[in-house]
């Protein structure tokens, strides 16, 4: 009975902990500095490997898929993605002037933080700074995917 | 009664999406990075309404990411439908916002704590499945001056405006001429 008892204490303990990870936890306020980037691409690997599918190799296809209604997020420096939820006080999902002109770009946020069964989302405050494009992998990948420069505009 | 109860701690302590499933899937295989097919059912709801309690009319109106929160009150963020040229999910399910609907998809991503989802298939309650491909019908309405060949994206307005203004790697026209000159 005892061994029993004891089993079902550390089931317990697990169930609890599980629970606790799939809660909402307290907003955080933060400042996240990376790159504007598509979130579809990186995680499913559609387009190739998660090098190739962020920076100026993939600019045009990360504005693609921001007009697109694809969630757009933050790749902060650490690795970490955030997934914007509002940018400076509009929805992302709209492909809105502000969200597609910042594709790419390594930004500073200012932002509350929230998490949620192992997702970070961010609502941006304010964009504090703003770089440019600052990874020039084209020169590496040439654009992903390769049709994001169409026949026509490589004189072919 | 402790059997019960050992049961229902096991399946609470079960994996994120070992939950969630239910029921054979139908969804397609796209063969991406820890495809995993599911179908579920769940209720469409807007994801900042739902995580921070800041809730737009209308779950956004197509503004905002659209989610699925599960029967087991988990959400789960859905990037994209079940068409092929960069469209995202919210206006196949801003027209069930705050409705219960079955879902099918895959989840996919890994090492990550939890998978994104792609909506495939929806059927509202009492309802019949759909495919998920409301995207390029919404955008032509929306761009009705966009009307010509090939596909959305080489024809929207915002996209050419972005492209014109600062090249097809974001670092100007210049940074083009040179780069087509050398890798074509």
């Amino acid at each position: 009975m005892k061994s029993l008892l004891s089993a079902v204490a550390a089931v317990a303990i697990t169930a609890l902990g599980s629970l606790s990870a799939h809660a909402a936890s307290e907003p955080q306020r933060v400042t996240v500095t990376g790159e504007v980037m598509d979130t579809w691409c990186y995680y499913s690997g559609v387009m190739g490997g998660q090098d190739a599918v962020v920076g100026s190799a993939h600019h045009t296809c990360a504005i693609w898929c921001a007009a697109g209604g694809i969630p757009v997020g933050i790749l902060a420096d650490d690795g970490q993605v955030y997934m914007v939820l509002e940018l400076e006080g509009s929805g992302p999902a709209d492909g809105s002037e502000t969200i597609l002109s910042i594709q790419s770009d390594r930004i500073t946020a200012d932002a509350m933080l929230y998490e949620r069964d192992g997702f970070k989302y961010l609502v941006v405050e304010k964009v504090t700074a703003n770089e440019g494009i600052t990874n020039l992998n084209h020169n590496d990948f040439g654009p992903i995917p390769g049709f994001a420069i169409p026949k026509s505009a490589r004189g072919g | 009664m402790l059997k019960k109860l050992l049961l229902g701690l096991a399946v609470a302590s079960l994996p994120f999406h070992a939950v969630a499933a239910d029921g054979e899937s139908k969804a397609k295989s796209w063969g991406l990075v820890g495809e995993k097919a599911a179908t579920f059912e769940a209720k469409v709801v807007d994801i900042l309404c739902e995580v921070a309690g800041k809730c737009a009319d209308a779950c956004g109106a197509g503004a905002y990411q659209l989610g699925l929160l599960t029967t087991d009150g988990k959400v789960i963020p859905v990037n994209k439908n079940s068409q092929t040229s960069f469209n995202g999910g919210v206006e196949d399910l801003l027209p069930f916002c705050g409705q219960t609907v079955q879902v099918d998809g895959l989840f996919v991503g890994e090492g990550i704590p939890a998978q994104l989802y792609q909506v495939q298939l929806i059927k509202p309650e009492g309802g019949e499945w759909a495919k998920t491909n409301l995207h390029t019908k919404k955008w032509k309405e929306k761009f009705p001056e966009a009307e010509g060949k090939g596909p959305w994206f080489r024809r929207d307005p915002r996209i050419l405006a972005q492209t014109e203004k600062n090249g097809f790697f974001g670092l100007g026209k210049e940074e083009d001429a040179r780069f087509i000159k050398e890798w074509y």
